[in-house]
């Protein structure tokens, strides 16, 4: 272990009272108190890490300082995902930062130049309900939320995708509340105050689970802070100031029925900051010595007013080092590095220490696959838990991973639009304005500035806007409308260019004569065996027919993650015996899906077995009259959905599809049911007819007509289509059996035995290169300009024709189609 | 948190007759829509004694002001000699430029003026009554002194609140009245009288 005190990183000698390292492990910020106003800076951490750089006087120290809070700094935290570093002080606010990326002032005005901010960090909201000092603050896992408590007794659930919403106040804390920590899992968030009590909240229903009173009796509210923390594992809570026996303790809360057995003994004053390592390790394994398979661990440091810091290891009894008198003052915060292998530590003396482990000191780090599947064979998957790897190809199980998806695809298309505005500024800072020099625009300023005359006869100057602002992007340009999924949009274009690939099909009238030497179309879009349709393709096909979730439905246009994580953010860990909800159904629908589906066979389950379904492994007692309530409250959501469903869209396409099942129920509310045998998905297949006629319209009269194996031509049997549209008439001839045809107003379509999708205009000119389906045509259908085909296989594509793209890119429907239905309403959202 | 923050301010035509008129140019930017306007000034501070030789050179609103970076030229005519005392005419002085939202100053940028006669000769032997058709005026554009202070940026009622919050002992920006004996040439020997956190409270 080494030690180091970078004395460059103070506040000018005033109190530090909170230090955070950002998770890309570049920079750390600290919170305190300024000159005459709170204060935040963010440091270069390689100066820190690597003498040389200390040295270097190129690389800088400080990056930015914002001096805006009014009072007193008393927490800065980093957001997951880095972008957003959050700032709580006692002016009562919380002040949300994100780097502004366009070229800057590289210098404040006014200040000389050892002042300059070397990155620009930009207030983009300010967050105001308390009516005392915000103590701490905490973002939520994924960022969904961030919370706050104070010293009026409160906590405040912030939503953190639309500042400065407000989703709860925890009310129920008789005392200064000092302290938070999210339960890694997102299931709850645990605090602690000055009342003598720590309470944990639930964050289904931001109700408080559990109060814990005992450890705390002996207590004196005479720390200034109180920052508690939550195991990554999440199996333990750890509290801040305790006391046993007399003794000052951190608290050892087991999450499993929230005893209190446990506890860190020996600091000798108030403990004032617990922080669990983010990672979780195993014994390093010495060269030579048997692999025993040993249990996995979490290390923890402890700060306390004794001005000591104590390491411990939850596999240890003793503490693994513990440093004396490392400050002359308490400590007031800690923070991990990412990796798990370095603290920063700061004091209310100014002053910040960094303290560097060896991978021989801590256990070797499980990596983050390893202890997403820790969590998982605990928790169940749940969205918190998963690593971002996972969950791009991770099967929704759940709407609140659908809509962490979304939210995702919409902050990269929200990055990419903001860096464009930027660059955009940027230039137009530096460079130009309409075309005109910067130069060229100060020349003439006062010439070409308006200036007016008030009503009382002042003068009035409209200055000139140089440059745009990105305002942050907590804009409303959130959510506001999601027309498609990115990744839709994404695939679209890409099934779009792979189509123009393809070569085009002989039995275009003029290659006609060269039918012979037709090859198969070989298709980016090739053919995908029909049992394989659950992977990656079926969480986008949850996403688009939304008949799963329930909640995405109601509002389809709007995320809030208010009951964001609720029953289904840990949907095994929650069993409703006797009273099953349909919402929870339907989540542990898919997952049974998936869970069965290479197996193809699925065993009858009734409605009663599947809810309260015992994968279980963390069994919960719930309060009966909550879980009551809970339920009320989806299955009204349910019935909302039912009736909004068919007259949401006037537009909606109804399309019957027959499964092959020998039970074949009836009835759309059968649809999420899962208490007939589901069955491996076969659709049926139109037979082919010798001849057919298709009428598309009446008013104007359009029709079409098939004719299969007219004629043969050097071995190849020809089929005739034929279309009349008020009386006018056109014909083409294909090369294999049409199967089943469909036709608008703007569109004729057809296909064939050999799998490929022929489309035409109403003037009989091939509009797209035949395109080859990846199973038997099982449904087509024709509106506007769009056209739908529904394969044997369950995968739904629909092209716009007009616009030349995919709409939906062989979206599997087994997810909605497995049970027993009849029926499918699809709608048309597009 | 300011909803303006001033980038910089270009002192334009300088150095220059004592007659021409105060010209900067001055770039802001507001990180939201401001509903009502700025209010500049520039201020002439006409002896270093007292207050009472203050001269309001000119006020001018400015707006509407959306968010983005904007700028403008503020010009400003001379000061009236007359209300100049003599003694003062020559030598350093100050010269600032002030911004107010809803009547609260938040951001006062102060200039040093060095007023002197370019001729060897009158700089030699100056006149008893001075002679502004001769003088000069040179501002120190290098080192303006900006000093910021806290408003409010919203509704009107937590106004007071706001005032109320300020620590008085920046309410009046810069100390002139300190401000030593004249005649002296070297104005980089006055900042530290100046309000040392002024950098501070940005």
């Amino acid at each position: 272990m080494k030690l180091l005190k970078p004395t460059w990183v103070n506040h000018n000698g005033k109190p530090i009272f909170s230090v955070d390292i950002h998770p890309d492990g570049t920079k750390f910020a600290t919170g305190g108190q300024g000159q005459d106003s709170g204060k935040v800076v963010i440091w270069n951490m390689s100066p820190v890490l690597q003498e040389d750089d200390e040295k270097d006087e190129n690389i800088p120290k400080m990056l930015c300082q914002m001096d805006n809070h009014l009072a007193c700094v008393n927490c800065v935290r980093w957001s997951n995902s880095g972008m957003y570093l959050a700032s709580g002080g006692d002016d009562k606010l919380i002040m949300v930062w994100k780097r502004a990326t366009y070229i800057g002032p590289s210098t404040v005005f006014g200040s000389s130049g050892k002042l300059a901010n070397v990155e620009q960090w930009r207030c983009v909201s300010i967050l105001r309900s308390h009516s005392g000092d915000v103590m701490d603050v905490a973002w939520s896992p994924h960022d969904a939320w961030l919370a706050s408590c104070s010293v009026d007794n409160t906590v405040v659930i912030w939503n953190a995708v639309k500042f400065p919403e407000i989703l709860a106040t925890l009310r129920g804390h008789s005392g200064l509340v000092k302290g938070l920590t999210w339960d890694p899992v997102g299931k709850y968030i645990a605090s602690q105050a000055d009342d003598r009590s720590l309470k944990v909240w639930r964050t289904l229903d931001w109700q408080l689970e559990t109060s814990i009173t005992k450890p705390f009796d002996e207590c004196g509210g005479t720390t200034h802070v109180l920052r508690l923390s939550w195991s990554p594992d999440g199996h333990y809570l750890v509290s801040a100031h305790a006391m046993n026996n007399s003794g000052p303790t951190a608290q050892i809360i087991e999450r499993e029925g929230w005893k209190t057995n446990m506890d860190f003994v020996g600091h000798r004053k108030a403990v004032t900051v617990v922080k669990f390592n983010p990672k979780i390790f195993k014994k390093k394994q010495k060269n030579g010595s048997s692999a025993k398979p040993s249990c996995p661990y979490c290390c923890c440091a402890v700060g306390s007013k004794d001005r000591s810091l104590s390491v411990w290891l939850t596999c240890l009894k003793r503490p693994l080092v513990v440093i004396h008198e490392l400050f002359d003052k308490s400590i007031m915060d800690i923070s991990w590095t990412l990796n798990g292998l370095g603290i920063l530590v700061c004091s209310m003396d100014g002053s910040v220490a960094f303290l560097d482990f060896s991978q021989d000191e801590l256990g070797d780090p499980l990596s983050e696959e390893e202890k997403s599947r820790i969590h998982q064979s605990t928790y169940g998957k749940s969205l918190a838990i998963m690593t971002e790897a996972q969950l791009s190809t991770a099967v929704i199980e759940n709407p609140e991973m659908l809509k962490y998806q979304r939210r995702q695809q919409q902050q990269q298309l929200d990055q990419k639009g903001a860096t464009a505005r930027e660059t955009a500024s940027a230039s137009s800072v530096t460079g130009v304005v309409n075309g005109e020099s910067l130069e060229d625009i100060r020349k003439n300023l006062l010439k070409k500035q308006v200036e007016t005359r008030t009503a009382d006869g002042r003068r009035r100057i409209t200055p000139l806007c140089i440059a745009q602002l990105d305002t942050g992007d907590f804009s409303t340009a959130f959510f506001n409308s999601i027309p498609l999924s990115g990744s839709l949009a994404g695939t679209m274009l890409s099934s779009h260019s792979s189509q123009q690939l393809l070569p085009l099909d002989s039995s275009t009238p003029n290659s006609f004569g060269a039918s012979k030497s037709c090859t198969e179309p070989v298709a980016a879009t090739s053919a995908r065996p029909a049992g394989e349709s659950i992977s990656k393709d079926s969480m986008i096909a949850t996403s688009t027919p939304a008949a799963l979730s329930p909640s995405v439905l109601t509002t389809p246009s709007k995320i809030e993650p208010m009951k964001a994580f609720d029953s289904r953010f840990t949907e095994r860990s929650k069993a409703t015996p006797g009273a099953p909800s349909l919402t929870s159904v339907t989540s542990t629908a898919v997952e049974r899906l998936k869970d069965h589906n290479l197996v193809k066979e699925m065993r009858p389950r009734d409605l009663l077995e599947s809810s309260s379904d015992s994968d279980e492994k963390v069994p919960l007692a719930k309060p009966s009259s909550l879980s009551k309530r809970k339920l009320e409250l989806e299955v009204e959501t349910v019935e909302k959905k039912k009736k909004g469903r068919p007259r949401k869209d006037s537009r909606l396409l109804p399309m019957s599809l027959s499964v092959q099942s020998p039970a074949a129920l009836t009835a759309e509310k059968e649809a999420m049911c899962l208490s007939a045998p589901a069955l491996a998905l076969k659709l049926p297949i139109p037979g082919p007819q010798r001849a057919f006629t298709l009428q598309v319209s009446s008013d104007p009269s359009m029709y079409i007509e098939v004719e299969n194996e007219v004629t043969a031509v050097g071995g190849v049997k020809l089929s005739r289509l034929k279309c009349n549209r008020e009386g006018k008439e056109w014909e083409t001839v294909l090369t294999s059996r049409i199967l089943t045809a469909a036709g608008s107003c703007d569109v004729v379509c057809v296909a064939c035995e050999k799998r490929t999708l022929s489309v035409f205009s109403t003037c009989g000119r091939r509009l797209l290169p035949p395109i080859l389906l990846p199973s038997p045509i099982s449904t087509l259908h024709c509106t506007g300009s769009y056209v739908m085909a529904l394969t044997a296989a369950a995968t739904l594509s629909v092209w716009d024709v007009h616009r030349q793209v995919v709409v939906v890119k062989e979206e599997s429907l087994h997810s909605i189609l497995a049970g027993n239905l009849a029926a499918v309403t699809f709608p048309f959202w597009v | 948190m300011a909803k303006v923050s001033v980038l910089n301010v270009a002192v334009l035509e300088n150095p220059s007759p004592f007659h021409n008129p105060f010209r900067f140019e001055i770039s802001f930017e507001c990180s939201e829509a401001l509903t009502d306007d700025l209010e500049w000034k520039i201020i002439y501070v006409g002896s270093a004694e007292s207050e009472e030789f203050d001269q309001i050179l000119d006020s001018v609103l400015v707006g509407p002001v959306p968010a983005g970076r904007h700028m403008f030229v503020f010009q400003a005519d001379a000061p009236n000699p007359s209300l100049i005392p003599e003694t003062d005419a020559v030598g350093v002085t100050v010269v600032l430029i002030t911004c107010t939202y809803h009547g609260q100053e938040f951001i006062r940028v102060g200039y040093y003026v060095n007023n002197e006669y370019p001729n060897p000769e009158l700089r030699e032997n100056p006149p008893l009554k001075p002679d502004f058709s001769q003088l000069q005026r040179n501002i120190l554009a290098s080192n303006p002194r900006v000093t910021r202070f806290h408003i409010n940026w919203d509704n009107q009622e937590d106004r007071l609140e706001a005032i109320e919050n300020q620590d008085p002992a920046l309410d009046y920006g810069l100390p002139l009245s300190y401000t030593p004996a004249k005649g002296l040439a070297l104005p980089g020997c006055i900042p530290s009288l100046l309000p040392e956190n002024s950098m501070d409270c940005i």
